[in-house]
């Protein structure tokens, strides 16, 4: 489903004309080497554009003869028509003269006899080169550039000023060969070409692809590319297989699917990048939701910030009048999260569904993250921060693995969040001695306590509110609520002062109440006592009994979902404190 | 021929698609070749051959992400050194130098009843067993009559019906992969009738079989539209196109 849905992906992108077709491929080239038409080197031109400070190739098209254009082989035999990178262009390397070798081969099998200047031009080139390096020599004089092309990876492509094409390969007569896909062997009898029916398209008695085409743009995988379709270790095959005959795909959907999904990984707007999971999506037909889905869970920019605020709003709306702005709402949405392994790519979700069902199950999921903040929070939290706040040390290389992949799951499919991440959330607070309950947090846990007993119904369980709810029945919640006023009491006896019971006692009045509470309470009258204005006093006596009147025990211990309303509790409290401190008194 | 339905489940499962069968990706529902060999599992002799009719989906699909430690090399047999007892390098995997981590997409918590029936293949055309053993018999008349005088259809329907109503099988039947066991059961056709989930899309090429007729060593791999309607997957292979 996966492969043919890409497949299918490659069709629609190429009847509006924004893939690469058969024959060609997006690839980005640095140099361009400005030859007459004798085949000496005038000039080089340096493609590169400046992108935030780094130099970048220029995107363009170029021709595709085989997987050798994303990923070339160890063997040097395997050149691309007519650019290809400065170790096959220069022959550098003890493989130099397979290499150039196979540039004039590729020219004469794919070309052939030509009058084209510019192909000639070319070849006399790469055939004076073969004979002497020294003909080389004028591309070396500049000592940047030499240094580049003597390492080999810089891509260069070929323009003969007295031709009138930009480069090249841009003559009609490379269109030409490409499109005839004239092979190198031609034969159908090679015994080598094994033949079979494709499981992508069902075409029978084509001929199978022995192994596909890299996948560049996941994170962390290879930079040179990893495979989802690779059987790379003898313990793979079966059935006496090898290589990727073990799962027969034709040469073209092989190369259609992969293009495609190249493309979803390059394109910012189709492709979001969760902790280990590179995520990409597209919809059957062109869709607005399509290229509005990054904004729903990706962090804003920092140019243009509010953009995702809008496009959530549309979200919200579009559910209520029931159509995503103008799409059709029965769709296919696919969404397809890649995560790496070395040279290879395993799939750590797949879902398809219609754009009606997906707009309801994200808006439930920003629904359920609704809280009272700070005015300076944003309102809209990205799954990169939810994530990185449970994070050891909020950094995102310590994001527990599998997580994200787990929790997009579960917002996609409308289900309770892993019990992983609540357990994450936990942890992280414990452990955050200076912030411990920040709005993020408390809306996670939030959203996981709502959507848990959505999901397994429990009538002792009151939903968790937005802001301060006296109704609550949960003891945890309760429980929080004192801990967050007797660290207020602490707070306004002892102005400034540096730890409160929020850096001591957090870990223990949330797991085992018992043990630190009564100590507490014994304490506070001391802070009472300390209180200048009796007003404030009279206010604080009269919320701990309102707290306490609640409770009829100290537990000897809280289960972590109440530890996670303990939290709520602390929390709302504490917004309730600082909104009544900004009423006008 | 006579249609039989089992019903199977189990916590996980694994159908792996073909193409992604390194970082294993599970198909949604249940191939034929998993269903037919479930009935193998369970009854095979070289006088059937199993087909499998119709698969039923009773439980919602959901999947599960797991990682896990596997090996990355082929045993190879012992030299001629180590069959000698000289001493050398030890024989044997050590996982240390061979881990592959391998990530799969699995189903969780399945349930099936598939429906199948299987083609009797008399004598006359079933590829020889020849014993180790000599056969002695009395005399050519015995040697014709006896021997295989009781080969019918219902011989081994009988046999089928009588090990699935006890749950014995040859081996534990697997959905998918050998590590997922699942239970069966059979279904008397009259009582139960549970709702398959009411579920109604188009799934692609999937994997019908693998194809040993023309080269026992070289099989090649036969694919099919499937569509799950209402919970039910066509499977038979009088109706629906098998290419490859």
């Amino acid at each position: 489903m996966i492969l043919q849905a890409l497949k299918g992906y490659y069709d629609r992108k190429l009847s509006e004309g924004l893939i690469a077709e058969d024959g060609w491929i997006q690839g980005g080239l640095d140099f361009l080497v400005e030859l007459d038409t004798e085949g000496n080197i005038q000039n080089i031109a340096d493609l590169r554009e400046m992108l935030e400070k780094k130099k970048k190739s220029r995107r363009t098209l170029l021709p595709n003869i085989g997987k050798q254009a994303l990923k070339h082989t160890n063997s040097g035999k395997d050149a691309n028509l007519l650019w290809d990178n400065a170790s096959f262009v220069f022959g550098i390397g003890d493989k130099g003269d397979t290499r150039l070798q196979s540039m004039i081969d590729a020219i004469d099998q794919w070309i052939g006899e030509t009058t084209d200047a510019g192909i000639l031009a070319v070849r006399i080139f790469l055939v004076k080169g073969l004979e002497s390096r020294k003909h080389f020599s004028f591309a070396f004089l500049n000592p940047e550039q030499g240094e580049l092309f003597s390492e080999g990876n810089v891509k260069i492509g070929f323009r003969v000023l007295q031709t009138n094409y930009q480069t090249v390969y841009e003559s009609p007569i490379v269109a030409n060969a490409l499109t005839k896909g004239v092979r190198r062997t031609e034969e159908k009898n090679d015994p080598s070409v094994f033949r079979g029916t494709c499981l992508v398209t069902g075409e029978a008695d084509v001929e199978i692809e022995l192994t596909h085409a890299v996948t560049k743009g996941v994170w962390s995988a290879q930079s040179s590319g990893a495979c989802i379709v690779s059987f790379n270790k003898d313990s793979f095959n079966s059935y006496g297989k090898h290589q990727s005959f073990n799962a027969p795909v034709g040469l073209r959907a092989a190369s259609h699917y992969g293009k495609a999904l190249n493309s979803l990984l390059e394109s910012p707007k189709q492709c979001i990048h969760i902790s280990d999971a590179s995520t990409v999506f597209w919809s059957e037909k062109k869709t607005a939701f399509e290229t509005d889905f990054s904004f729903f869970f990706k962090e804003p920019d920092k140019d243009d910030p509010d953009a995702g605020v809008q496009k959530i709003k549309a979200l919200f709306d579009s559910v209520n009048s029931g159509a995503y702005l103008d799409d059709d709402d029965e769709t296919k949405f696919y969404i397809l999260g890649l995560a790496p392994n070395a040279a290879r790519i395993s799939v750590r979700f797949w879902k398809i569904g219609t754009i009606k069902e997906l707009a309801c199950d994200i808006k439930q999921y920003f629904e359920d993250f609704n809280i009272i903040k700070p005015p300076k929070e944003p309102e809209y939290y990205s799954i990169w921060r939810v994530l990185v706040n449970v994070a050891i040390q909020d950094k995102s290389e310590n994001i527990p693995p599998n997580v994200a992949g787990d929790f997009l799951r579960a917002i996609l499919n409308d289900t309770p969040y892993p019990a992983t991440l609540l357990q994450a959330v936990l942890r992280r607070i414990r452990s955050d001695v200076e912030n411990r309950v920040k709005p993020v947090r408390a809306a996670l846990i939030k959203a996981y306590l709502n959507r848990y007993y959505r999901f397994y119904q429990n009538s002792k369980y009151k939903e968790v509110s937005m802001e301060l709810d006296n109704s609550q029945p949960s003891i945890g919640y309760h429980l929080g609520r004192l801990f967050a006023t007797l660290e207020k009491i602490q707070e306004e006896a002892n102005p400034g002062i540096n730890a409160t019971i929020r850096e001591r006692f957090y870990g223990a009045a949330c797991s085992t109440p018992v043990t630190v509470f009564t100590n507490l309470l014994r304490l506070k009258n001391h802070h009472l006592a300390k209180i200048e204005n009796k007003g404030r006093v009279i206010n604080f006596e009269r919320l701990l009994g309102e707290i306490i009147g609640k409770l009829t025990d100290f537990p000897a211990h809280l289960g972590l979902h109440e530890q996670g309303l303990f939290a709520i509790g602390y929390y709302h409290q504490r917004q309730a404190f600082y909104t009544k401190a900004e009423e006008p008194k | 021929m006579h249609n039989w339905c089992l019903e199977v489940w189990g916590d996980y499962a694994c159908f792996t698609r073909p193409e992604m069968k390194v970082e294993r990706v599970s198909y949604d529902v249940m191939t034929p070749s998993a269903a037919r060999a479930i009935f193998e599992s369970i009854l095979w002799k070289p006088a059937v051959r199993w087909n499998v009719t119709k698969i039923e989906v009773m439980n919602p699909i959901k999947w599960i992400s797991v990682r896990r430690n596997e090996v990355g090399k082929i045993v190879s047999g012992p030299t001629a050194r180590q069959m000698s007892g000289e001493r050398g390098e030890p024989m044997g995997i050590f996982i240390e130098e061979d881990r592959q981590q391998r990530a799969g997409l699995f189903l969780r918590d399945v349930r099936y009843r598939i429906h199948g029936y299987f083609d009797f293949i008399p004598p006359e055309r079933r590829a020889e067993n020849y014993s180790v053993a000599p056969e002695f018999w009395a005399d050519v008349q015995e040697q014709d009559e006896i021997v295989r005088m009781d080969e019918t259809p219902a011989k081994y329907a009988a046999m089928f019906e009588r090990r699935a109503k006890k749950g014995q099988c040859f081996h534990r039947p697997y959905l998918g992969c050998r590590e997922f066991a699942c239970d069966f059961r059979l279904i008397d056709s009259s009582d139960e009738t549970s709702e398959p989930i009411d579920e109604t899309r188009d799934l692609g090429f999937m994997l019908y079989d693998i194809n040993f007729e023309p080269d026992i060593t070289n099989p090649t791999a036969q694919f099919f539209r499937a569509s799950i309607e209402k919970g039910i997957v066509n499977t038979d292979r009088r109706e629906v196109e098998v290419r490859g």
